[in-house]
């Protein structure tokens, strides 16, 4: 649930990046914290290995704006993908408030994909958090390899997207789909929001 | 500069009361997910969000160690550097735990931070209600402020 500062008419949210190993998720937030005013973005932090590699979790904190009358800000967290790694990823996806499960769109990475989509759901399940309440949104990253490596957005959705949630193609390094996929994300966490908000 | 923030205002006077008795620079009430509910103290002693976000984290990591161990959980984490310590631990509420990071200098200890964290995490409990007030919060027709503002934030 969001962080709800009524004194101050704020609001926090949590944002999680799921996905395999090197599906792109620290790229998102690296394109995000490029492009954002430095005003309205907070300190990114990584932990990472040596090689890079998220070893815990990426943190980038942004400030939307005013919405509804709010002040609304959304924390951005990635998760470290291999698999190797699943006691961290349980702990930072707790207390989320939406996920973006980031694939990676290349054919041989389809049997990554899909058991991190199901690692996804039992974590969330260990939360007590069912898959279909929270907002999912799944993007489809790597759309600019060469078409022979890779799965097309419509086969990558009969592949993982069950649910028909929204899901977006991308290349998170130049950005294209990175803005579209926080976009529909924000969108869902604050309708869900909307809709738990007494009237 | 000192700030004093508080989502909700039974946090307030318990958190302002420890700092001022502790002789902390700065005291941060969090959820176990990291989001800060309540701060007091110097701003500068520390990037708020981004000590909430890793403090969390290490408390959550501890926890899970100590699982491993058989041990239900640490109840306390202390570092000291040369001119700051953090102090960082897990209090009960009615709704659930809540985590505190106290960040201290060269002026007070940890011992001194640990004598009135005891009454702090007592205070709060006590003072902490059971359900959290609900208002209205997000109008159905948020959409177009939330595409003014990630229009602006990306520069479209």
């Amino acid at each position: 649930m969001p962080l709800v500062n009524f004194t101050s008419r704020e609001i926090t949210c949590k944002i999680v990046y799921y996905g395999p190993g090197r599906s792109g998720k620290t790229t998102n937030l690296q394109y995000i914290y490029g492009c954002v005013p430095e005003k309205r973005r907070g300190k990114m932090v990584s932990l990472a290995t040596r090689t890079d590699r998220t070893l815990f979790f990426d943190f980038l904190p942004l400030e939307l704006g005013s919405i509804s009358g709010f002040t609304t800000r959304f924390q951005l967290y990635t998760v470290p993908g291999q698999v190797y790694y699943d006691a961290t990823r349980k702990l930072v996806l707790q207390g989320a408030d939406g996920v973006v499960f980031v694939a990676d769109s290349q054919a041989r990475q389809l049997d990554e994909n899909i058991a991190s989509l199901q690692n996804l759901q039992v974590n969330l399940l260990e939360q007590g958090i069912d898959v279909r309440t929270v907002p999912l949104i799944l993007q489809y990253n790597k759309q600019d390899l060469p078409a022979d490596l890779i799965l097309t957005p419509n086969e990558m959705d009969a592949s993982l997207n069950f649910r028909d949630d929204p899901s977006f193609p991308a290349d998170a390094l130049t950005g294209v789909g990175v803005f579209e996929t926080l976009k529909s994300v924000s969108e869902r966490v604050l309708k869900k929001l909307s809709e738990e908000s007494p009237s | 500069m000192t700030v004093t923030r508080a989502i909700e205002p039974w946090i307030q006077d318990p958190l302002v009361q420890f700092v001022q008795e502790a002789g902390a620079r700065l005291t941060l009430i969090m959820t176990p997910a990291g989001q800060v509910m309540a701060q007091h103290g110097f701003t500068r002693a520390v990037d708020v969000m981004a000590a909430a976000a890793l403090g969390a984290a290490i408390v959550s990591s501890t926890r899970e160690i100590a699982k491993t161990m058989g041990e239900e959980a640490f109840t306390a984490l202390n570092h000291q550097g040369e001119e700051h310590g953090i102090f960082l631990s897990e209090m009960e509420s009615p709704r659930g735990p809540l985590l505190a990071l106290v960040v201290y200098g060269s002026e007070s200890s940890v011992g001194l931070v640990q004598l009135f964290f005891e009454d702090l995490a007592r205070e709060l409990n006590e003072a902490c209600p059971e359900k959290e007030s609900t208002k209205p919060v997000i109008a159905a027709d948020f959409e177009r402020d939330l595409n003014d503002s990630l229009a602006s934030l990306f520069g479209r």
